[in-house]
């Protein structure tokens, strides 16, 4: 307990940074949308659009002159934001004690190696569920004046969760990545480059029918916006390949940090 | 009882090594020294003991215990005290030991201030704003809060003035008169002297002589000066001599041998002087180092 307490306690300064970075982009937005909202010659502005281009920006998906249809085009890019948060989080949480060099009294104290790994990880997912949490409350908070549509609750209650999912399966990765490599530098990198490479594969599958198989290796599409509007559900397929990949990951960071030997 | 109980540890890191085939015992209550020069493998038997690395092959046991299987019990009762002290640098001293203390069992608040009081530390600072030596004292402070049995210390006086090395000393001495063991590395080799009752000396990831300190410094040879007017031709015959110089009838030597044999040879002679000296221990070493 007191290894989560003294982590959560020590990001707290950054809890906040992301906090006021997300209410100042949620505001810019939500101005940007003001222009939008039920504004019909904005329909036609962006009809008017090139196909390729409609098709790359997603705007024959969603209506943007909705929320459903503007949060849905927009949360995408938070999900990338708030992923890349979940593995720099989860590789660091474990890694800093290597690059600090504190790893000589933190790994001295009288706890089994696994309880350590545990409490951080108890406290990276305090962590990513509460900046997910307050951009929930914010934008829900923020959009009551634009008077929501009928379903528009149930939907973002939805995305909100499928990015949760999304944000836990990249927080297990940095968790791996932090468990298993010694060195640290080298860690964070490949979880950078895992963040870019499953962002690029969405694309790619957007673009072209035949890389639709990616769709089963970014979690970026496990909970795509797009089938959550229309089907106003998470596909369970999806749900159980993350419980999967979490565990998998989870259970190989926990094995190979108890054996491995720390870097000093 | 042996506290610790190392058999055949190896490590190696990738081809290099790190230690090779160390074995050792460490008696209850005894202070002992590990001593040796820079790279030789301290760290990395200490660290094994630790099981913050794990060894190729062999294995120690600490009470009687391994290492890896129960390290997190054994280290209940181990206060460590690293060469380089790094903690989390945005935290206050007091909030540090007590994060410390909170690990092990029972209240350390009244032990904390007294060591700190010792020490002269001043608990309302925060780490990063400390000196290297000051970090060392944090660093004493933590490893002895929960006045563990066995005080593990990798050369623990760097960064500390004579004044502070000397309270630290004491320290160590009271927490031994009361029970604990003390595995004390080092390459400085008066403290080694002055504390330890048992040394081991390894060099190059081997242990090359494991021996109480009173019996180096007795089984060793005797430098002997010796200033006579007259020729000293017959001293080269003498067994046990060694190294022997002569100038104007000034006779330096090294002699091994026994102190009766040699004290009537120089009863026989008329002599003007003579100085027979032990060898510091940095002599001896020395010859073991190389």
């Amino acid at each position: 307990m007191n290894i989560i307490l003294r982590e959560l306690r020590t990001s707290i300064k950054s809890l906040l940074i992301w906090c006021s970075v997300f209410a100042v982009l949620v505001t810019m937005y939500l101005t940007e949308f003001s222009a939008f909202a039920n504004n019909d010659e904005m329909v036609d502005l962006l009809d008017s659009m090139p196909e390729g281009m409609m098709e790359a920006f997603r705007f024959n998906s969603f209506n943007m002159t909705t929320l459903t249809g503007f949060f849905g085009l927009l949360f995408t890019y938070f999900t990338l934001v708030l992923c890349i948060h979940a593995i720099l989080k989860g590789n660091s949480i474990i890694a800093k004690e290597e690059r600090d060099k504190t790893v000589e009294f933190t790994l001295v104290l009288p706890v089994r190696r696994s309880r350590i790994v545990f409490a951080k990880l108890i406290a990276a997912v305090v962590n990513c569920a509460l900046i997910l949490a307050f951009l929930y409350g914010f934008i829900i908070i923020s959009i009551q004046k634009y008077l929501p549509e009928e379903n528009f609750m149930k939907f973002f209650s939805l995305v909100i969760l499928g990015t949760f999912i999304t944000q836990m399966i990249f927080l297990s990765i940095g968790i791996l990545l932090g468990c298993s490599i010694k060195q640290y530098k080298k860690s964070g990198y490949i979880g950078a480059s895992i963040i870019l490479i499953t962002y690029i594969m969405t694309i790619f599958i957007d673009l072209n029918e035949k890389l639709d198989f990616l769709k089963y290796i970014t979690p970026f599409k496990y909970f795509d916006t797009l089938l959550i509007k229309n089907e106003l559900t998470l596909d369970w397929t999806y749900v159980i390949i993350s419980l999967a990949v979490i565990s998998v990951c989870l259970a190989i960071g926990f094995v190979t940090y108890r054996k491995r030997d720390l870097y000093i | 009882m042996k506290v610790i109980e190392i058999s055949n540890l190896t490590k190696f890191y990738g081809k290099n090594r790190g230690i090779e085939d160390v074995s050792l015992s460490v008696e209850e209550g005894e202070i002992f020294g590990f001593v040796g020069p820079n790279g030789a493998g301290k760290s990395t038997t200490i660290r094994l003991m630790l099981s913050l690395i794990y060894p190729t092959s062999g294995q120690a046991l600490i009470f009687g215990k391994d290492c890896i299987k129960f390290g997190h019990e054994i280290r209940n009762d181990i206060g460590y005290l690293p060469s380089e002290v790094f903690y989390y640098d945005r935290m206050k001293v007091k909030d540090l030991l007590k994060y410390s203390a909170s690990f092990y069992k029972g209240n350390h608040t009244k032990r904390i201030k007294e060591l700190a009081d010792i020490m002269e530390l001043d608990l309302n600072r925060k780490i990063d704003e400390l000196s290297y030596g000051n970090k060392k004292k944090v660093g004493i402070v933590q490893g002895l809060l929960h006045q563990p049995k066995l005080i593990m210390m990798d050369e623990p006086t760097s960064g500390l003035d004579p004044l502070m090395q000397h309270k630290f000393f004491d320290l160590i001495l009271e927490e031994n008169k009361k029970g604990a063991t003390v595995f004390f590395s080092s390459h400085i080799l008066g403290e080694v002297q002055k504390l330890c009752s048992r040394v081991a000396i390894i060099k190059e990831g081997n242990i090359i002589k494991t021996e109480k300190i009173k019996s180096l410094l007795n089984d060793t040879y005797k430098k002997v000066f010796i200033r006579t007017g007259k020729n000293a031709g017959d001293a080269t015959k003498f067994p046990g001599v060694s190294n022997l110089e002569i100038i104007d009838g000034e006779i330096r030597f090294l002699y091994k041998g026994d102190i009766n044999d040699l004290i009537g040879l120089i009863s026989k002679n008329k002599i003007n002087d003579v100085n027979i000296e032990e060898p510091t221990l940095e002599e001896i070493f020395m010859h073991y180092y190389q």
